[in-house]
């Protein structure tokens, strides 16, 4: 009880924004930063001098090679059937990594895995390693071993797929109630009847939610694959840019940017309307 | 609905639109189902039927081609050192990039502190969807295009990428914090300025740096590819290991790939356990 008197009785030490230890740290810090960005610059062999000016730079080269985008290229039937072509790819790969995607996230969420100690590592490891690797490099390999065409693109995109939904998925079952799912079993069903009476209809909205963001991402994913040699519009970016034809690249670019725009805004308009129809 | 139990015909009202709505909505879902199998078998056809050529690929061709691949090719595991780090630090630029206009974007796209209200909020919005919603490899063109091939391309492109993310997160956390502080600082009469940055930032900082680090684990994922548009790093290695036919090559570039995404992510699962 004497402290406050003690406290009370020493004067007070003077405020100042900066103490010695804690200030010298803070400018330590600032200064390795400075010193990383800037040995990250050399390292990369990025020209210090080169950047103030860069953005007009890269507004000049924009508009003097790249304006006017050819609007008539991607508005030929070529063109058309090949947005056609990269819906098909993103849309059975969306279904068809979901289908595989979700007795893996069954197996791959810790709280109801019918076995945690083989189901759910090898389910999280497969889960994993389709996510590690990027999909373009999915794509570079499954040309190489298939062949050109938009089979390869497919197969990709399914790897991303369950790669990408295997984790949502898993966690939409791992933050479900507990009570149900008790029930279910106490009635006696087996691991399987639990996950079809007990977890689905819990996580049905979420899971509907999740695959159509999920075609979101892979028709995203889909129309670049063509780059590698895969099918769809892709195809057509990696003509023009091989005969650097910028302004059909450029009208290319746009098409691929409003595209996936749109289909964003419509998944995320369908998302919206699941979400309140349930609601 | 009170009291009044004896009066059947409202129940037996609501018991049949209950029903209509039930079937209107069983027709809507198997309407739903015809659509999603139709389209199903329409894509397989063009895909697996008329777009492939079948008698070119078999098992033993699919099998020899892979198996080209499992001769990893060490000898130039050495030499993959350099582009791995080039890889490594592009990520990490790029996040820089990307959490410096994330700031900003993320200003503008939150409604409460939104500048001009609807306006600029929508603008916000607008610029998260469309950072996020270009593939990384269209950027890194555009950039590649913007300010030539290099390593500068693929930071800048990765950075745009990012923007989307962080700001979309850190909008939505702005937009819950907790009102206490915020009205307390009002109170004493602190400006616009002074609320952001003392009774806002201090709220939202741990899920800023979380996301920004979770956001940097997946742009080393994305710097790996960067070079495959022209953007140096272990993507040009992929592209010129690949345009020399050297599957063993490419293997390990592979395996190069796969240890820095593995170091990645245990370095943010560990900073970001740090952190939060």
């Amino acid at each position: 009880m004497s402290t406050p008197v003690a406290s009370a009785a020493k004067p007070l030490p003077e405020w100042s924004r900066f103490r010695f230890p804690q200030s010298l740290y803070k400018y330590a810090a600032a200064l390795a930063t400075l010193f990383f960005l800037w040995w990250s610059l050399g390292t990369l062999r990025i020209d210090i001098e080169r950047l103030p000016g860069i953005l007009g730079r890269m507004f000049e080269i924009l508009s003097d090679r790249y304006w006017p985008p050819d609007v008539n290229h991607v508005l030929g039937s070529g063109y058309i059937a090949a947005v056609v072509d990269t819906f098909k790819m993103s849309y059975v790969a969306t279904v068809v990594g979901l289908l595989i995607a979700i007795p893996l996230a069954w197996f791959g969420s810790f709280n109801m895995t019918p076995s945690r100690r083989f189901l759910y590592p090898a389910a999280r490891l497969i889960v994993m390693s389709c996510r590690s690797v990027h999909e373009m490099i999915w794509t570079i390999l499954l040309v190489a071993i298939v062949g050109f065409g938009m089979l390869p693109g497919t197969l990709a995109m399914t790897l991303f797929c369950i790669g990408f939904s295997g984790k949502l998925l898993a966690e939409a079952i791992e933050a479900i109630r507990k009570g149900p799912v008790e029930a279910v079993r106490a009635s006696g069903a087996n691991q399987f009847q639990v996950f079809l009476f007990a977890v689905l209809p819990q996580v049905r909205v979420a899971w509907t939610g999740i695959a159509i963001y999920t075609w979101d991402v892979v028709f995203r994913a889909a129309t670049v694959v063509g780059f590698f040699g895969a099918g769809g519009m892709g195809h057509y970016l990696r003509e023009s840019v091989q005969r650097v034809e910028s302004q059909e690249v450029a009208a290319i670019v746009l098409s691929i940017i409003l595209i996936v725009f749109i289909a964003e805004l419509v998944s995320a308009w369908i998302r919206a309307r699941i979400a309140k129809a349930v609601a | 609905m009170q009291g009044d139990v004896s009066d059947l015909s409202r129940y037996d009202h609501h018991a049949a639109r209950i029903a209509a709505w039930r079937n209107r909505s069983r027709r809507v879902r198997y309407v739903c189902y015809f659509l999603i199998t139709a389209l199903i078998v329409w894509s397989v056809e063009e895909i697996v039927v008329a777009d492939t050529d079948w008698s070119r690929i078999s098992w033993e061709s699919m099998l020899r081609s892979a198996q080209q691949f499992m001769s990893v090719d060490l000898s130039i595991f050495r030499s993959l050192m350099g582009p791995a780090l080039e890889t490594a630090l592009m990520a990490t630029l790029g996040t820089l990039v990307g959490l410096v206009l994330a700031v900003p974007v993320a200003w503008l796209g939150a409604m409460n502190i939104s500048p001009l209200g609807r306006t600029t909020y929508v603008i916000g919005r607008g610029l998260m969807t469309l950072s996020r919603s270009v593939h990384e490899v269209v950027w890194g063109l555009i950039f590649v295009a913007a300010v030539g091939l290099g390593a500068l391309a693929g930071v800048l492109a990765m950075g745009i990428r990012s923007i989307g993310f962080i700001s979309k997160t850190v909008a939505e956390a702005i937009e819950d914090v907790s009102p206490g502080p915020v009205e307390a600082m009002r109170a004493v009469g602190a400006s616009r300025f002074q609320i952001l940055l003392f009774g806002i930032l201090p709220q939202v900082i741990p899920v800023f740096i979380g996301n920004v680090i979770f956001e940097w684990d997946v742009n080393i994922r994305r710097s790996t590819i960067m070079g495959l548009v022209g953007a140096g790093g272990l993507g040009l290695a992929l592209h010129r290991q690949m345009a020399s036919y050297n599957y063993g090559g490419v293997a390990t570039v592979l395996l190069v790939i796969l240890l820095l995404i593995i170091a990645g992510e245990i370095l943010s699962y560990y900073a970001r356990k740090a952190v939060i």
